[in-house]
């Protein structure tokens, strides 16, 4: 039934309260099958209880949710099968090795690939003998990022999972998840490491308040954002501030600066050139402006652009 | 030392939910056993009648103390309760330094205190203190317990700071072993080794060669002899022994790295055991150590039940009036001993039921069943899993209770016969322990933050149901609401089928509903 619908994970209003806080509000998430797919928020935004509806933990409210082809609440032990998961908050019973933890959970879920296994505590430089309690938070993140990887599963949700590893791991990492994408299977990363997203996703959703503020590739995602310009010319600029998409505008006869809406930079560009353009620097937003102005709230982030 | 001034304040709010229960459950053995003792031999001729009974029981005095105790009623009183209540102060001096030194440092709150403008040693010497107000308290509350029934000021007094100082020995070795180990656990392990050494030493002493006792802390406690001879200089020793290994902790905390232990801790296995490959190994991986200790701890208990069982009788046949006020007359007075004492042993395994019943509650709460849940694990196996520790954990736990009751009273009266008789009167009360852990499971299902406080409320009724209900009067329709009551009282009636059958149906139809439940309810909250 795979084959016959490409997202492995469509969700689509999806709405879920904890008494009366609202943590979902309206959420949709479309991954496509074989992609790997950002999934970025603020904290509390609601990444992990959407993860925690997926894996059949959580009952949704509201909208529909589908995952492999199946519901994740009613036929959640038939599509574990087809998963692996890594938990934000990893929490490992003390007195149980790191070795038997990842053979524990590969078990239960269906069997792993020794060989893979070994090679994976090889790469992340994991003692599997030491009992979990003398872990460090990283260590156990690797633990369940060993056993994740471990197995064959088509699908991994994948919750914040090297926010406690270090640059070196964290190359390892993005190596294993294009190993993983090579061969074809999906991946849900959430992640507010903004260059390992940049690094790995092809698409991303942005999530703000329980509701999806964004959603395509980064690309498209730039293009819906700011671009900074900074130009001189050789006649005075003159209504430039009334062209459309123009905002921030600093002006002083023959210099400009300001920041303008990148669908609009065509036509910006277009009506420099016939003033004499003599210098002209284009810089494109940065994924960290570009998330800052979602996470944050719009007028606030608005006003600090100004500031800056 | 800097800042141990308030880290002993800090301590000490940490532990204003615990430490009063430890306080109060020891000062309820010695209230409990001064009354009953001075109900039960009110004469100078009942006291010499125990002495030669008991006197003549070897397997009654390893369980309890020296028989030079047994010459007026005030020895009488240490003689039963001294060694169980030191072993209860023992514990609860050992969580005390435990949990405030070597735990602290394992799960990394210790580091931010040490971060802070407080001595390397502030710490230890805090929990030390700590230990000692404890036993302090421990002292003057045997004190008021003793002397409040009536029994002697002078003697109150010493057996009080004989307690006390047994509690300061272990709470001192405690700090000790907590340097030498990397793991708090592995350091409870050793000191509960050395209170059972102790134990087993003071029994040696008791029933053959004195010297043994004096390689013992609660032989040293003992042979103070209160309320006999009151003598204090044996206080000499543990209070000696406690200084000592309180410097020796002290200096073996100068030479150890933050979080580091004289002893390294042993790799475990690389891989996993065959066994440790479903939800149902995981569940018997975490539970059997405490399956193990229950089921000891409760042996141990059945063993020091069934060594009195003959005394009992002998006592009886002595004072026949005695029989007269027992259920039973004369012809049964054991009977109806063992049948009290099983009930109670299987009250013990009813909380161990419950107990082990809320571990799969705990394993939500703190986040470990997510990612078994996120495996081709359903609810129902992970659930199931932990159900089938607490149903078969209950079965041994009960049969080793009545294995060691059988086995003691069977070796007194020469009759193995016993063996399989008190294992088959303690497995009787399989069902109604289940269905107290099924009132748990639940609670677990429908109501699971209450989970635990519901189902201690059901083991408290039983408990209070079965215990006093005779003394107090109850009213019969509280009496049929524990299934205790519903479990015929074997050896003393016949056991039957039918109450047991239905109770482990009722036991059925409450776990389905917890697990009905379970399926309906979002996880981790």
């Amino acid at each position: 039934m795979n084959a016959q619908n490409e997202l492995a994970i469509d969700v689509a209003g999806l709405t879920k309260s904890f008494g009366r806080a609202k943590a979902l509000d309206g959420l949709d998430l479309a991954v496509a099958s074989g992609q790997v797919h950002g999934f970025l928020g603020p904290n509390g935004s609601g990444k992990t209880t959407t993860i925690r509806i997926l894996l059949g933990l959580l009952r949704a409210d509201g909208g529909t949710v589908r995952m492999l082809g199946g519901d994740p609440w009613r036929d959640a032990v038939a599509l574990h099968r087809r998963l692996a998961y890594v938990p934000g908050d990893v929490n490992l019973w003390p007195n149980i090795t790191g070795g038997e933890v990842i053979d524990l959970l590969g078990r239960m879920r269906g069997g792993l690939d020794r060989a893979r296994r070994d090679e994976l505590l090889e790469r992340f430089d994991l003692d599997p003998r030491k009992k979990a309690r003398t872990y460090s938070k990283g260590n156990r993140q690797k633990v369940a990022l060993v056993a994740a990887l471990a197995s064959d599963a088509e699908l991994l949700l994948l919750d914040e999972p090297t926010s406690g590893l270090d640059p070196l791991m964290e190359a390892q990492f993005q190596q294993c998840i294009h190993q993983v994408k090579r061969e074809g299977r999906t991946v849900l990363l959430s992640s507010h490491i903004l260059a390992e997203v940049e690094a790995l996703c092809d698409r991303v959703s942005i999530i703000r308040l329980g509701r999806t503020v964004e959603s395509g590739t980064l690309g498209e995602l730039r293009h819906l954002t700011r671009t900074s310009i900074a130009v001189e010319t050789a006649r005075p600029l003159a209504g430039i501030d009334a062209l459309p998409g123009v905002h921030d505008l600093v002006l002083e006869d023959h210099h400009a600066r300001f920041d303008v809406d990148t669908a609009e930079l065509d036509t910006v560009v277009q009506r420099l050139a016939p003033l004499g353009v003599r210098s002209l620097t284009s810089t494109p937003p940065t994924l960290e402006e570009m998330f800052l102005r979602h996470y944050g709230d719009e007028e606030t982030s608005g006003a600090k652009a100004t500031a800056s | 030392m800097t800042g141990a001034g308030g880290l002993l304040r800090f301590m000490l709010r940490r532990e204003r939910f615990a430490l009063p229960w430890w306080l109060l459950g020891a000062t309820l053995l010695i209230l409990v056993q001064s009354t009953q003792s001075q109900g039960l031999y009110d004469s100078a001729e009942d006291l010499a009648n125990l002495r030669q009974t008991i006197g003549g029981n070897t397997a009654a005095v390893a369980m309890s103390g020296p028989t030079h105790l047994l010459e007026n009623i005030g020895g009488e009183v240490v003689f039963e309760i001294f060694a169980f209540a030191s072993i209860v102060i023992a514990l609860m001096n050992m969580f005390l330094v435990g949990r405030h030194t070597r735990a602290d440092e394992e799960t990394g709150r210790a580091e931010l205190v040490r971060s802070a403008r407080v001595g390397r040693d502030a710490t230890l010497a805090a929990a030390l203190a700590l230990a000692g107000l404890a036993d302090l308290a421990v002292g003057l509350l045997a004190f008021a317990a003793a002397a409040g029934t009536g029994l002697p000021a002078a003697g109150s007094a010493l057996f009080g700071a004989a307690l006390a100082a047994v509690g300061m020995v272990f709470a001192a070795l405690t700090a000790v072993a907590m340097q030498v180990f990397e793991s708090a656990r592995a350091g409870y392990g050793a000191v509960a080794l050395a209170l059972g050494a102790a134990f087993a030493l003071r029994a040696a002493g008791d029933t053959g060669n004195a010297a043994f006792s004096w390689a013992s802390p609660i032989g040293w406690g003992q042979r103070t002899f209160p309320y006999v001879d009151d003598r204090w200089w044996p206080l000499a020793v543990p209070v000696a022994v406690a200084a000592l290994l309180g410097a020796v902790a002290m200096a073996l905390l100068g030479r150890r790295d933050f979080a580091a232990g004289l002893v390294q801790p042993r790799p475990g296995r690389a891989t996993a055991t065959a066994a440790l490959g479903s939800p149902l190994g995981l569940a018997w991986r975490l539970q059997r150590a405490a399956l193990a200790g229950w089921a000891a701890g409760l042996f141990l208990l059945g063993v020091a039940y069934g060594s009195i069982g003959d005394s009992i009788e002998q006592y009886v046949e002595d004072n026949p009036q005695v029989a007269e006020v027992l259920p039973g007359g004369a012809a049964d007075i054991v009977d109806s001993y063992l049948s009290f004492t099983v009930v109670t042993l299987a009250l013990i395994t009813a909380a161990y039921a419950v107990v082990t019943a809320l571990r799969a509650r705990g394993e939500e709460t703190s986040g470990r069943t997510e990612p078994v849940l996120a495996t081709a694990t359903s609810r129902a196996g992970w659930l199931a899993s932990h159900l089938s520790v607490a149903v078969l954990g209950s079965a041994v736990v009960l049969a080793a209770a009545g294995f060691g009751e059988g086995l003691a009273y069977g070796l007194t009266v020469s009759d193995a016969g016993q063996v399989p008789r008190l294992v088959g009167v303690a497995l009787g009360y399989l069902p109604a322990v289940l269905l107290v852990a099924a009132v748990a499971v639940l609670g677990i299902g429908l109501l699971p933050r209450a989970a635990a406080a519901v189902a201690w409320v059901v083991v408290a009724y039983c408990a209070v149901i079965a215990l006093f209900a005779d003394s107090f009067d109850v009213p019969e329709w509280m009496r049929r609401g524990s299934p205790f009551a519903h479990t015929p009282l074997a050896p003393l009636d016949p056991l039957t089928a039918t109450p047991l059958v239905v109770l482990a149906v009722i036991a059925v139809a409450l776990a389905a509903g917890g697990y009905a439940g379970l399926r309906r309810r979002d996880l981790g909250y």
